[in-house]
């Protein structure tokens, strides 16, 4: 790089300084205290306390202590069959809702819009107290069908809403042939228009995904037994009984347990999961 | 309409069934969560009254009140600074967009465990307890940051925190639909950042500013999991609504004094903040009335 052209970036940078403060200071305590717990994970309880993190080599054993004996490995199962289980249900309901309702008029549409937008915003304790009776009912408390059907009809309304949006803006034209060379509306949807969407829906799929991964309260209150509990869930009660035994290597190890699984996806597909949010909350 | 069904049946089964038999139970004594409606005892809006004259309660109105307006007013005046700074031409916009929005893509569980355990901690090896030890700060180094005293406020800005990219992330997709020329045909005029931020962004992103506290409120309202990592057995200075009535409803502690369950109290706050939720939202739309903006 020439004198010229390093110091015109300079000059076009300078004004920014404070602004570039900022960021950095942000920057530093997101390492230090993500770094440090990662440190603190690979060592001894007594090394944490004596400030000598690492002295005494790296300890992988407070993670497998964590995955066997603190019960990690079920909960990360757990977590993960919720999850996709979940995710996957959620598409095949909302995707053929999101087209009807994107696609055709019909009497009440706007009606349904504005109920499922409405239902985004009900407080999840107005529903909790009826859904534990109903699932006490059933006999589906003690099973993990509980938590899989509670998270799929919990996220159907921003889905449907999310989608509707994504299907009005697909060229009706394409639909139309479709019709004309004899698909009927069903193959239509499922040949042509649901191909289409796919973008979209890769990304409400990747918002879903780890809006339920991370889910707490329900998992909380439903997941009421060791061989349930999601990673959240299982952290909670980790910790408060770490805290008394005084394993805090073995605590911050749980926590990068339950921490690397979405910083990991969250680092692969950041674009993608930005745009959820921000194709969610603004409308078009 | 074999489209719709499913997703109408969703619907009915988390939505509008619960909401209305929340309401219902919230009149009546229910003893256990699983009793059919012959086991209910109307008692008019005795568990409304009796929740009002619980101090407790009342504490946790207040907290999420602070909660909704002090965190609200940080986090979204941090989300906007943000915002206008990652629009300013900095550098690897791209990066810092998805560092300050990490947390939010990070279970909450952990990310209160990393403040607790150690940027709050008490013990030497605490974040801020060694940062203000090293530079000479006697006095904040021996703060108790999750002590009676300090414990909310610690509360608060460590959530703020996690949610200052969340809002970040929404005003600054509204602030890049602002078309360019209106900033550069103004530049040519003269004005100055302050100027064109005043009277060209704020009043072309109010729509997103109206979505932001919307979704605040809701989170606010909502709030649960931070209080329960901060004091993980309920205390007046981080209780929440949710809080208690996760403790009413689904808790064994002292909240079920002498074996008294009473479902009907939980669900009465749930009603609470439902109700709280539509004033809330009637209000924003009075304040700030939904336009159509065209650019």
């Amino acid at each position: 790089m020439s004198m010229t052209n390093l110091k015109s970036i300079l000059k076009k940078d300078a004004p920014l300084t404070p602004v570039y403060i900022l960021l950095l200071i942000w920057l530093l305590f997101s390492i230090v205290i993500i770094g440090w717990i990662f440190a603190a994970s690979f060592s001894t309880t007594r090394e944490i306390f004596t400030g000598t993190l690492f002295k005494s080599g790296i300890h992988i054993e407070n993670y497998w202590n964590a995955l066997v004996n603190q019960n990690f490995a079920r909960y990360f199962f757990n977590s993960f069959v919720y999850t996709s289980t979940a995710s996957v249900g959620i598409i095949l309901i909302s995707a053929p809702a999101a087209y009807v309702i994107g696609r055709m008029k019909f009497p009440g549409r706007k009606l349904l819009i504005n109920t499922f937008l409405v239902s985004m915003s009900i407080p999840v304790v107005m529903v909790v107290i009826p859904l534990f009776a109903v699932m006490i009912r059933l006999k589906l408390i003690g099973s993990m069908f509980t938590l899989i059907i509670l998270y799929i009809t919990s996220n159907v309304p921003f889905t449907v809403y999310f989608l509707t949006g994504f299907f009005s803006t697909l060229p009706k034209e394409l639909e139309d042939s479709a019709l004309i060379d004899g698909c009927s509306l069903y193959q239509a949807f499922w040949r042509i228009m649901l191909p289409l969407a796919q973008p979209g829906i890769i990304t409400v799929g990747i918002f879903n995904f780890m809006a339920i991964w991370n889910e707490y309260f329900m998992a909380l209150v439903f997941a009421n037994k060791t061989e349930l509990r999601t990673l959240a869930v299982g952290l909670q009660f980790t910790i408060q009984s770490m805290r008394y035994v005084g394993d805090w290597a073995g605590l911050f190890a749980a926590v990068i347990i339950v921490f690397l699984p979405t910083f990991i996806l969250y680092i692969l597909l950041s674009q993608k999961i930005i745009a959820g949010i921000t194709g969610g909350a603004i409308k078009g | 309409m074999v489209c719709l069904t499913p997703a109408l049946l969703s619907f009915l089964f988390f939505f509008l069934y619960p909401v209305l038999r929340t309401l219902l139970m919230s009149f009546y004594q229910v003893k256990g969560i699983a009793d059919g409606m012959s086991l209910w005892e109307y008692i008019g809006f005795s568990n409304y009254i009796n929740l009002i004259g619980s101090q407790l309660f009342r504490q946790s109105l207040i907290n999420i009140f602070k909660i909704w307006f002090i965190g609200g007013i940080i986090s979204v005046f941090f989300a906007t600074l943000f915002a206008v700074i990652l629009t300013s031409g900095v550098r690897f916009k791209a990066f810092w967009r998805s560092l300050i929005y990490l947390p939010n893509t990070i279970s909450a569980v952990a990310i209160a465990t990393m403040w607790t355990q150690y940027a709050y901690s008490n013990q030497d090896f605490g974040l801020l307890k060694s940062l203000f030890r090293a530079l000479g700060i006697r006095a904040l180094a021996d703060i108790q940051w999750t002590g009676p005293r300090f414990i909310f406020t610690s509360m608060l800005i460590a959530f703020c925190f996690g949610s200052v990219g969340y809002f970040m992330l929404i005003l600054l997709a509204g602030m890049e639909r602002i078309p360019k020329e209106l900033y550069e045909f103004s530049r040519l005029e003269g004005a100055s950042i302050f100027v064109q931020f005043t009277r060209i962004t704020l009043p072309l992103i109010r729509n997103v500013f109206r979505t932001c506290i919307v979704l605040w409120s809701v989170a606010a309202f909502n709030f649960f999991v931070w209080a329960q990592m901060f004091s993980p057995i309920p205390v007046p200075e981080t209780i929440t609504p949710v809080y208690y009535l996760y403790n009413v409803v689904f808790g064994s502690s002292m909240f079920a004094a002498g074996g008294n369950i009473n479902v009907g109290v939980g669900a009465a706050i749930g009603a609470i903040l439902t109700i709280l939720v539509v004033v809330l939202y009637s209000a924003i739309n009075l304040a700030i009335p939904e336009k159509k903006l065209e650019y």
